[in-house]
């Protein structure tokens, strides 16, 4: 998705894992998409540059949707699409 | 489908670098899917001016040499950055070419890949 898509979007549940290092922002992003309805946004904050490349691995993997990222100062919103 | 080939490398003692370049590089020669996955010690080198720094007398090539030859091979790079506080390394640190990856990278590119191999 374009960046003024993701920018639109309604999210269901933000999580907001800035300042914890790589497996933090993963696991926290798991233990909260429970929070989440199916087909439900999730936006996953996060300062740690490898979770850009984890959270759609773990997602595709899942069997969730990744939607894209923005990237802000100092940090990156991911967005996810809850699948199962 | 090309064979995947996953290898950690953790470590900065030549001893342990350079048979994951020797190895990986064999591999892509012979059209594998080649990650190099480095975190902690290994990380010193992927970081600039780490690699100049790690010799190994009678290797058929030099570190930087080894690393150009899998970057050019198309082998993919990953820095642990979960290890970057632990081994004083920064993002901006790194070589041109090497991307950032944490445990998802690791563990699911492991579960894909025909060989694992760690060093």
């Amino acid at each position: 998705m374009e960046v003024e898509e993701l920018k639109n979007l309604t999210v269901d549940k933000e999580v907001d894992a800035r300042g914890t290092a790589c497996p933090g922002p993963l696991l926290e992003a798991k233990r909260s998409l429970t929070g989440v309805p199916q087909g439900g946004i999730m936006e996953v904050l996060s300062s740690d540059a490898s979770t850009n490349r984890d959270i759609p691995l773990w997602a595709q993997k899942i069997g969730h949707e990744y939607l894209g990222t923005i990237e802000e100062a100092g940090y990156w919103r991911i967005f996810v699409k809850r699948g199962k | 489908m090309a064979t995947k080939m996953m290898i950690f490398c953790g470590s900065d003692d030549p001893q342990r670098v350079f048979p994951p370049f020797m190895l990986g590089s064999g591999a892509l020669a012979t059209d594998m899917e080649v990650t190099m996955f480095f975190t902690l010690s290994g990380l010193n080198v992927v970081k600039k001016g780490g690699a100049e720094k790690i010799v190994l007398p009678g290797a058929p090539k030099t570190l930087p040499e080894f690393i150009k030859v899998v970057q050019e091979g198309g082998a993919k790079m990953i820095a642990c950055s979960a290890a970057f506080p632990i081994v004083g390394v920064k993002e901006q640190d790194l070589i041109e070419g090497v991307e950032c990856g944490g445990v998802a990278t690791f563990v699911i590119g492991a579960e894909e890949a025909d060989i694992v191999l760690t060093f």
